[in-house]
């Protein structure tokens, strides 16, 4: 049974049409990457997932419910699919340690040593313990990203969403983010990842979806993808980032 | 011209004392309050309410198009006189009167506030995007980003202009004289029209502002320098 549902999903900023008629179901433990070009709408279609962004039209089942129908209810969806955005987003005025235990903290009433324990552990699996009490400014950018993911595991997500987590990295620093992503997926995170590092899709997709013009122009597992891509869009795109 | 400081500060200088309680009563309460009423305007003003935003947006520039003084003289003179027509209507006959310094407190809460606000709105649209959408990705719903995340690094970055309007407030406490609150200037007019010793008055008196406002301000630059090191 799938754990998300998105049907015939649209998008539109005003008179622009950024998301046509997008369908994609997601297992539990299902790791899907999204690629495509700059501008084809895969930030916008992640952001509907979480509803940062409200459909124009469509349906997004979660576990069966239409979560766009949620309205204030949507915040107990939120708490149950993480985010990690591009740029990090950590809180800069709470050191690495905070910003891990406060949202558990805030939200779900864990008691403070509890929430503590919590996220001295989530810190040691991105291996960041020992930059508990830093501040986000005082980490290079791939730190700053593994703390963001551990403070998205900090309210123990049921499903988390990756916008071009690596994007904003150094290169010599994307490899750290990786890793964790794919100990997550090897734990059987269900997932959707943005991103262009195609050596993750393959590495670690279940099925990849190329994203172009807003709508998605092929879905298959990374295997034919990567090798015998049907369409020629995805073709010229694969063409030029491998 | 003979000059006597020394004569002239025995006399005015305990006596300005006196008035430097007063003032720094009227600006402690006053800028407590136009805090309170510039974080209220500066949340109004983001809400998505278009009415709400019209309505705050026109009291905003009728207060920040109008002098200080107007206003003071305003709420001593012409509020209490309306009040006191209106309550007549129902045939009570009431002598409203505000005291001098409340006037003053409301005044600065007023005034001040609505120039702070634009301070602290503007300090909330520049916080980064990704903080409000950190928070509600986490699950905090609007309300609660705004009072965690948006709200507190706002304040924080509008602190050193805060320090600027709060040395302000102290020297806009001397306009209180035009509505007889004892304050320095009205003291020092007083002395100097009884004793003719005109210079050494004012000279005291700007010394005395002096006093006050160079440790303020550079206490504000120590607290900017603390808060640039973290974040
Ligand atoms: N808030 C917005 N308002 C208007 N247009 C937007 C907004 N967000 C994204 N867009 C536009 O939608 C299109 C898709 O953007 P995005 O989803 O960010 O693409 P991608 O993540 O694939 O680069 C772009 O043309 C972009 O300019
Ligand atoms: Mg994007």
């Amino acid at each position: 049974m799938a754990m998300l549902e998105i049907e015939n999903l649209s998008k539109f900023f005003g008179d622009l049409e950024v998301l046509r008629d997008v369908n994609i179901s997601v297992s539990k433990g299902e790791v899907v990457v999204i690629i495509g070009p700059s501008g084809s709408g895969k930030s916008t279609l992640l952001r509907c997932i979480n509803l940062l962004e409200h459909p124009t039209g469509g349906e997004i089942l979660y576990q069966d419910e239409n979560i766009t129908k949620l309205g204030k209810k949507v915040t107990n969806y939120r708490k149950r699919v993480g985010m990690v955005f591009q740029r990090f987003n950590l809180f800069p005025l709470k050191t690495v340690l905070e910003n891990v235990m406060y949202a558990p903290m805030k939200l779900n009433k864990l008691p403070k040593k509890e929430a503590k324990d919590q996220a001295m552990q989530l810190l040691h699996k991105v291996g960041l313990e020992n930059k508990a009490e830093a501040y986000p400014a005082a980490l290079s950018g791939g730190q700053q990203q593994r703390v963001a993911i551990a403070r998205a595991l900090a309210m123990q997500p049921e499903m988390l969403l990756f916008d071009e987590p690596t994007s904003a990295l150094d290169p010599e620093l994307v490899g750290d983010v990786l890793e964790v992503m794919k100990q997550l997926a090897s734990e059987g995170m269900t997932m959707v990842v943005v991103t262009h590092e195609m050596g993750f899709a393959k590495e670690v997709a279940d099925r990849v979806i190329f994203m172009d013009g807003g709508y998605i122009v092929e879905a298959d597992t990374p295997a034919t993808i990567f090798t015998t891509p049907k369409n020629e869009r995805t073709r010229a795109f694969l063409a030029r980032v491998l | 011209m003979e000059l006597n400081f020394t004569k002239a500060f025995v006399t005015l200088g305990p006596s300005l004392w006196d008035g430097i309680g007063i003032v720094v009563y009227i600006t402690l309460i006053g800028f407590a309050l136009a805090l309170v009423v510039a974080l209220l305007l500066a949340v109004g003003r983001i809400s998505k309410n278009k009415v709400l935003n019209r309505i705050l947006s026109f009291f905003i520039e009728l207060i920040r198009g109008t002098p200080l003084l107007v206003q003071f003289f305003y709420i001593y003179y012409v509020i209490p006189m309306l009040l006191n027509s209106v309550v007549s209507l129902v045939g009570i006959d009431a002598n409203i009167q505000f005291k001098p310094a409340t006037c003053g407190i409301i005044g600065f809460a007023i005034n001040y506030g609505c120039y702070m606000s634009e301070v602290i709105r503007a300090a909330i649209m520049a916080i980064d995007h990704g903080q409000r959408e950190a928070g509600l990705a986490l699950g905090f719903s609007e309300r609660q980003v705004l009072l965690r995340f948006i709200i507190p690094p706002a304040i924080r970055n509008s602190v050193p202009v805060f320090g600027n309007y709060l040395v302000m407030m102290i020297k806009d406490t001397s306009l209180l004289s035009m509505i007889s609150v004892q304050e320095l200037l009205l003291r020092t007019k007083t002395f100097a029209s009884q004793t003719f010793m005109t210079v050494e008055a004012y000279t005291i008196l700007a010394l005395f502002y002096l006093v006050i406002s160079i440790p303020l301000s550079q206490l504000s630059k120590i607290v900017e320098r603390k808060l640039k090191q973290v974040g």
